[in-house]
């Protein structure tokens, strides 16, 4: 039986260093290999943060979308223990 | 009569109630208010020191005391858990079956470090966020420890004092220098973090230390699990790795309390306004400290600090200030670098912290610190805390900022 994939919202505005990848952590650890998570947050420093986390991590970033003030971050789980 | 109850009474609720006691001494007297506070037992652990008895050898009884010893005479302790917190019946119920009605609750019972939460880890580390006496037996593995990989391992976010792993790297790195053993030790960091230290302004400080020191940093580790009997951590994306000793900042978890009371998130952090300190939706009860879910340092200043400002919303609650008092966010955690020097990570929620050049004079402000903390928990050295740290708390509607009464 296969999983079905699922879409983990996580809302990080308002929360600064180290809060967005604190939260993106606890996604993480729910998620399944193919699951998307998408991370919204207002600081700047999460999206490098993110781009760095996934190619350390060996996930991927599908996009970064500049929203009317936040950032959406939307993350393809391909690695998980 | 007004109730004030108070549950914990590690940093945050003994400061509070001590702090109470004294600003309300003649309406306590006069018997129109009463502090009680709900502990665990009648133990008080200095906890920044299970550092120093894990990695320097000191004796961990040294910084246990009673509880009851710490208290202004005119708060009733009762030295048995609190069971159940009822928020809309505004009741308190002990281990003991005791019951206690209140109208304004302050609730400070910190976090838990909890090694179950992650496979393997329990057998397979040791640990100095589960008291001192655990902190000792780090101390016993390293007198009889000759050589290997040495890991110092954070298990997950959030957890109390954030600069304790490196705290942790850089004394073992000192620990093996002083025995004149370090080449034959391998120091690893394994940190959630995208640097050394969360803060980058830190992090600038520290990293070109941890080269020089040959202390390898790897961050974006998300623990999985521990294998204890090969010896390996496993990271959520599949990384291994292998080691002799095992040093592990356990995944934290708010109060058995306040999730059997649902008064938490999932985790047991309480939602909390991280100005006024109030619990989210309630005007008489209000949280400080670790069990809070205010993304800043777990740390004993913080509880300390968010304790006057609690204290301040209460007695304007009772003595009708008609003001609700905020929080500016300060934290002033230190940062131990080893053979005698330190940085303090200081910020509030509006200014980041700023790189700095580490010293022997922090290193002895936190020595200082830890000598004073048990005359501090008086109450009676606030002056000398307003003077480092400046005005914590501040008035909403524009009024005068009340200053707590000296000591007597
Ligand atoms: C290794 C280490 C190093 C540290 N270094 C520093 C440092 O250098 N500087 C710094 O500022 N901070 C430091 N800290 C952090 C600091 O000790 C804590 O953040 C601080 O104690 C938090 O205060 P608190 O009142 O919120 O919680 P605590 O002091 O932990 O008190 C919580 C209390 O609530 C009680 N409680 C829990 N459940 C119940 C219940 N059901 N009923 C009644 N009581 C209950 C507990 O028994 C405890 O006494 C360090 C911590 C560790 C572990």
């Amino acid at each position: 039986m296969t999983q079905a994939e699922q879409r983990i919202v996580v809302d990080s505005r308002g929360s600064f260093c180290p809060g967005p990848i604190t939260d993106l952590y606890k996604a993480y650890r729910r998620a399944n290999v193919g699951d998307v998570i998408e991370l919204l947050a207002t600081d700047p420093a999460a999206k490098s943060d993110v781009q760095a986390w996934a190619r350390k991590t060996g996930n991927e970033v599908l996009e970064i979308v500049d929203e009317q003030g936040y950032i959406r971050i939307v993350i393809k789980v391909l690695r998980k223990r | 009569m007004k109730h004030v109850v108070i549950v914990g009474s590690g940093t945050g609720g003994t400061f509070a109630a001590n702090l109470l006691a004294k600003q309300l001494r003649s309406r306590i007297k006069r018997g129109e208010v009463s502090i009680e506070l709900v502990g665990e037992s009648d133990e008080h652990v200095f906890q920044p020191a299970n550092l120093d008895v894990a990695l320097k050898g000191k004796r961990p009884e040294r910084y246990v005391k009673r509880e009851s010893r710490l208290l202004n005479p005119l708060v009733k302790f009762y030295p048995e858990a609190a069971e159940k917190i009822d928020l809309g019946d505004r009741r308190v119920y002990t281990k003991t079956g005791r019951s206690l009605g209140y109208d304004y609750l302050l609730v400070a019972t910190g976090a838990v470090a909890d090694p179950s939460m992650t496979p393997g880890l329990e057998e397979g580390s040791l640990n100095f966020h589960t008291g001192p006496f655990n902190a000792a037996r780090i101390w016993e593995k390293l007198k009889g420890f000759s050589g290997g990989r040495v890991v110092v391992a954070v298990a997950g976010v959030p957890y109390k004092c954030p600069p304790s792993p490196n705290e942790a790297a850089f004394l073992l790195d000192e620990h093996f220098r002083k025995r004149g053993i370090r080449e034959r030790v391998e120091i690893k960091l394994l940190t959630p973090y995208p640097r050394a230290y969360p803060a980058e302004a830190i992090s600038e400080v520290i990293e070109p230390l941890y080269e020089r020191l040959g202390i390898e940093v790897v961050t974006f580790f998300s623990m999985d699990s521990v294998d204890p009997k090969k010896k390996v951590v496993y990271s959520l994306d599949g990384e291994e790795y292998e080691y002799d000793l095992l040093l592990a900042i356990p995944p934290h978890r708010g109060a058995d309390v306040i999730i059997r009371s649902e008064v938490g998130d999932e985790e047991g952090w309480i939602p909390t306004d991280k100005h006024t300190l109030f619990i989210k939706d309630y005007d008489d009860a209000l949280a400080i400290g670790d069990a809070t879910n205010i993304p800043i340092s777990k740390s004993g200043v913080v509880a300390h600090l968010e304790s006057g400002v609690a204290v301040l919303n209460i007695l304007s609650g009772i003595e009708g200030y008609g003001e609700v008092f905020r929080y500016n966010g300060r934290i002033n955690c230190p940062m131990e670098l080893g053979y005698g020097r330190a940085i303090f990570v200081s910020a509030t929620y509006d200014k980041p912290p700023e790189p700095q050049k580490p010293s022997r004079i922090k290193a002895i402000m936190k020595s200082t610190f830890s000598r004073i903390y048990w005359k501090a928990l008086s109450g009676d050295l606030e002056w000398i805390f307003k003077l480092f740290l400046g005005e914590c708390a501040s008035p909403t509607n524009g009024g005068k900022t009340v200053t707590l009464a000296p000591a007597r």
